[in-house]
Parts: structure tokens; sequence; C-alpha cells
């Protein structure tokens, strides 16, 4: 297995993951996720891998980085593998349409910093990596952390409210 | 100590402090209940957050709508599919036509008996071996003044055997008596009557179609097997209503002879060996050497069975011995003119070379040397030396009309 492999099959899922939570469209997601393993190819050494993964992804959606085709083919294909072993979700019912359309409102309505700070540490990286990921110091990190998920929490709860108040009105 | 920030609550609960800084953390949540109700806030925040990041996780693919791979069914299948229709198309239609052409047969020899007795039975022995199933003209080539020899003088039998002659040198075509069953197949039994309006001048093409059918379809190869049915149950129901359905007209002209039929190649190394039916019951074996390139030889059993059904209905008591008395015999104590063996035939073999007779167990052997070839050919059957004799004749007559059909 190639250290690109490896790599692959270490951070994939919470790479895409992230990046769709972060970009609300998978396939963009895993465009960008291939093309941060074609970065790391291009290094010689990686200090913290998860890390370094995280930022170059974080910095591609805000590049819109070119892409390497050869080598994205590849990775596609390890994709297509990891994908197969996946357990997909269940079918998208029209309440978990409308989550999702309020989950996504919700982190829409984060600030950037925040957004990919709880981003990141959804997908298990530590204080220290979403810090070196994000250019913070790492005593910054809870805060923005807390903020973020207080905020998120918020945010959400008042679109739910919102929603409820809206059937309520079309019910009576 | 100061009430914790929510910041330091959080990397508490991510496990983001270090130890002594945990320791104390923990100590002072346990004492102060506001810091406690933070930290139970914060554990909400964390799981609230979570749980609607993971309501991301149904993201649609593609903004632009990748097409998705659709289940296409294979194009084998496909191929599969469609060539089982074709067969099935195909068979239905020989079936279909098979079943049309099986009353279509009945009526024509029903109607067309008179004509049919107008037909030479002699058609091998008149150089009738060009005839091919697809050449039906020829049939007619032999309609002569002979009225009355019987249905099956010419038909399809006669140009099945013609056939299997060109291309084994076996089967015969005698003046017919009349014996036989129904035969199995409906396309057969149709051969027979593609033949009997052979009277006169227009066959339709679907005759000859149907001439053509049975010869191909008769290289089965069951044929010993429904020979010998027929053998067993001559006189049946069906040969009666085909009695009755023939008329009386051809029945008391019923021929004096049977045709020659193939019933079947035993297998034997170095020769071939030809079992001829040469009357209900009666059979002789024909044996020649294998260089005599019969390997092609065409049975043709199906195609005459039917037709000999008719003419079991005419005979059905006719004993083989008398109707071998008869056959011998037939040309000149009918009185008609008949045009049969000597008659239109070259009779290659007319001249009759050296020939040993012996005689086993009431089974009769005849050898004699071919005329062309030299090797010795062997004819055997239970029956007197000058019955198979005459059917020796036959099946050279036969044979040297199918070497003439082979060089044209």
């Amino acid at each position: 297995m190639t250290d690109v492999e490896r790599l692959f099959r270490t951070y994939n899922a919470a790479l895409v993951r992230y990046l769709t939570r972060r970009l609300g469209d998978r396939d963009w997601a895993e465009e960008v996720a291939q093309e941060t393993f074609v970065r790391a190819l291009r290094q010689t050494s990686i200090q913290n891998e998860r890390a370094w993964l995280f930022a170059v992804a974080t910095n591609l959606v805000r590049d819109e980085a070119r892409k390497d085709m050869r080598r994205r083919k590849h990775l596609a294909l390890l994709a297509e593998q990891e994908r197969d072993e996946m357990v997909e979700p269940e079918e998208t019912t029209i309440e978990r349409a409308q989550e999702a359309a309020m989950a996504r409102k919700a982190v829409d309505a984060l600030a950037e910093r925040d957004r990919l700070a709880l981003l990141m540490r959804e997908e298990g990286l530590d204080y220290n990596e979403i810090a070196e990921a994000l250019e913070l110091s790492p005593g910054s990190v809870g805060t923005t952390l807390s903020r973020a998920r207080r905020r998120l929490v918020e945010s959400y709860e008042s679109l739910q409210k919102s929603r409820e108040e809206r059937e309520k009105n079309a019910a009576s | 100590m100061q009430h914790l920030d929510e910041g330091t609550i959080h990397s508490w609960l991510d496990g983001a402090l270090s130890a002594d800084e945990a320791a104390q953390v923990e100590a002072h949540v346990k004492e102060c209940p506001q810091c406690a109700a933070a930290v139970a806030e914060a554990r909400g925040f964390i799981a609230a957050s979570s749980r609607i990041l993971t309501a991301l996780d149904n993201a649609p693919r593609g903004v632009v709508p990748v097409a998705a791979p659709k289940k296409r069914v294979d194009p084998i299948v496909w191929r599969v599919a469609a060539t089982l229709l074709v067969v099935a198309g195909g068979t239905l239609v020989v079936f279909r036509s098979g079943g049309r052409e099986a009353p279509i047969a009945t009526t024509n020899a029903d109607t067309s008996q008179n004509t049919i007795a107008g037909v030479s039975p002699t058609v091998p022995a008149s150089g009738e071996t060009k005839m091919t199933a697809e050449s039906t003209p020829p049939v007619r080539k032999p309609a002569n003044p002979t009225r009355g020899t019987t249905i099956g003088s010419l038909q399809p039998s006669a140009v099945l055997i013609e056939k299997s002659a060109v291309k084994g040198g076996a089967g015969g075509a005698a003046p017919p008596t009349s014996q036989a069953l129904p035969a199995p197949t409906p396309g057969v039994s149709y051969s027979g009557v593609a033949r009997a309006p052979a009277s006169q001048t227009n066959i339709p093409a679907r005759e000859n179609q149907k001439v053509a059918a049975p010869v191909s379809g008769a290289v089965t190869g069951n044929i010993s097997l429904s020979s010998g049915s027929a053998r067993a149950a001559a006189p049946t129901q069906q040969t009666r209503s085909a009695l009755r359905l023939r008329g009386a007209t051809a029945l008391d002209e019923t021929g004096a002879q049977f045709p020659l039929k193939e019933v079947g190649h035993p297998r034997t190394l170095g020769v071939k060996v030809t079992l001829y039916e040469v009357a209900p019951g009666d059979t002789v074996t024909f044996t020649e050497p294998v260089s005599l390139q019969l390997s092609g030889v065409v049975v043709t059993g199906v195609g005459t069975e039917e037709r000999m059904a008719r003419q079991t209905a005419g005979k059905t008591a006719a004993a083989p011995a008398k109707r071998a008395a008869a056959d011998a015999a037939s040309a000149p104590d009918s009185g008609r003119p008949n045009p049969t063996v000597g008659a239109i035939a070259p009779a290659p073999s007319a001249p009759v070379p050296a020939t040993r007779v012996e005689v086993a167990n009431g089974v009769t052997t005849i050898s004699w040397p071919d005329p062309t070839t030299g090797s010795v050919l062997t004819l055997s059957g239970r029956m007197p030396e000058a019955r198979l004799q005459q059917i020796r004749i036959r099946i050279e007559r036969e044979r040297a009309a199918a070497a003439g059909k082979k060089k044209p």
C-alpha cells in the first residue's frame, strides 16, 4: 500500500464528511478530498497528517484548486471501493430533508472559522490539529468551538421554532 | 477559583486539557453548581451540534446532477431473448404449417385418387433419378396411360427414395403395393400427397416445398422404430379409415409391387448395411462395402410410411408371399401397359453377372459383384431367391439412378 493509499484509507471518510458538511454537496466534497490527497502526494513529509489534510482541504475549497486528473482517477477508484464498503444512509424522508435544510442553514450562519473548527472537531481532530489547520492558537480552539456549538444549536432551534409556528399557522 | 469560561468547559469536555487543568476543572465543577449547570449545558450543545451536523450528511450529490449509472440489462440478455423469440416463432410457424398440411394432404388424397392412379408407378425406373425434392415436374413425366397403378405409384416416397438413392444409393422405387400406416408427421403425410396430384400440370410451388420438407425431415434415424410399428399395426383403424378415404377405384388396382423402402441402417464396420422393407413385415438386408460412398444415405422411411399407410388400407389382407408373387408378375398379370422395370429404366444391371446363392435357416442370401466397382454386394432375406433377385434389380436400378444423378 502506497503512502497516499494509506492516507486515503485512513482519512478519506472523515475528510469527505467534513467537506460535505462544509459544502453541502457530496460530489464536490469528494472532488476536493481527492485533490487534497493529490496534494499530499507531492509532499515529502507531513508532520501532522490529519491537520495537514484538513487544512489543505479547507484551503482548496477557498482556492478552487486545479485538478490533477490522472491521479484523481486512481483516487476515484479507491473512493468507489470505499463507498461500496460504506453503509448507505437511510432513504431521505421529507422529515429528514427538512432537518438537513435547517442544519445547512444553521451551519451556513456560522462564521467561517467557527464552522471549520466545529466540522474538524466532529471529524475527530484534536485541538492542536484544528489550531494547526486553521492557523489558530491552541488556546483559542476551545472558545471557538464553544461559540460555534452554541450558535449552531441556537440557530437551529430558532429555525425549528419558526417552522413549527408556520406549520401551526398553516393548520389553523 | 473563578467560574469556568465556556471555552475551558468545552476544552475539558473535549479532553483537550492537560491532566492538571482537567483535575482543577473537575474539582471546581463539583463545588460550583453554576459551573456544573454550564457544563451540563455545554454537553447539550456538543451533543446537539453533533446531531445537527449529522443531518448534513444527506447532502445531495452533484450541484450539476450526475447521471446515475442506469441499471441496464446486459446486452447478452437481450440477444438471448431475441434468439429465443425467433426460434419460438419459427417453431410456431413450422407447427402451424405442419398442422395445415395434414388436412390438405387428406383432402388431396381424397380427391386425387383417380389422377394418382394415372401416374405410373415406375417413377424410379423411368430415369427419374434427376427428380429431386425441388423439382416437381419430373414427377409428371411418367404420366402415361397406365391408369390404374395405385396411389402410391408416384408420390413423395418415390421422390424421397430418389433422394436417398442420390445420396447413398439406397432406397427403391417399385410399384407400390398398398400397405402402410399413417405416418406420424403431418409434413410427411403431406408429402405423399404433394405428389399425388402430380397427375397433372399445375403443381403449386407450395407442394414443392412440402416435398422438399419431408426429404430433409426424413433424415431422422428413428425409421426402424416407426417402420416397426408400421408393420405391427397394419390393419388398424387408421388404415381402415384411410381405405375409406381413398375410395374404391384405386383399391382393386392396388398394386402388385411394394415400394422399396429403407427402414434402417444397422451399423456394421466395413460395410454399409441397408434394411429395405419390401413388403410390410418383409425386409431384406442389403450389404455393400463402404467404399461405395454410401455414407450419405438419407433415410426416408418416415416419408414413405404415410403413403404406405394409405396403401395398406387398400390391401390389408395381402400376404407377403402373395405380394411377392404379384410383385414378380405384376406387369404381365395386370395386362395393362406398365412402364415399369425394363420398359423405361435403363436397368443398368440387367445383365446379371455371376450370382452366388446361399440359403441358411430360411434366409436366402444372394451376392454378386457390383458392375461398376467390382465389390461384392449381398442381399439377404427370408424369401425365395427369385424374389431377392427381383429386389436386387430394383436396388441396382436405384443405385444406378443415384449414380446418374451424381454426375449429371
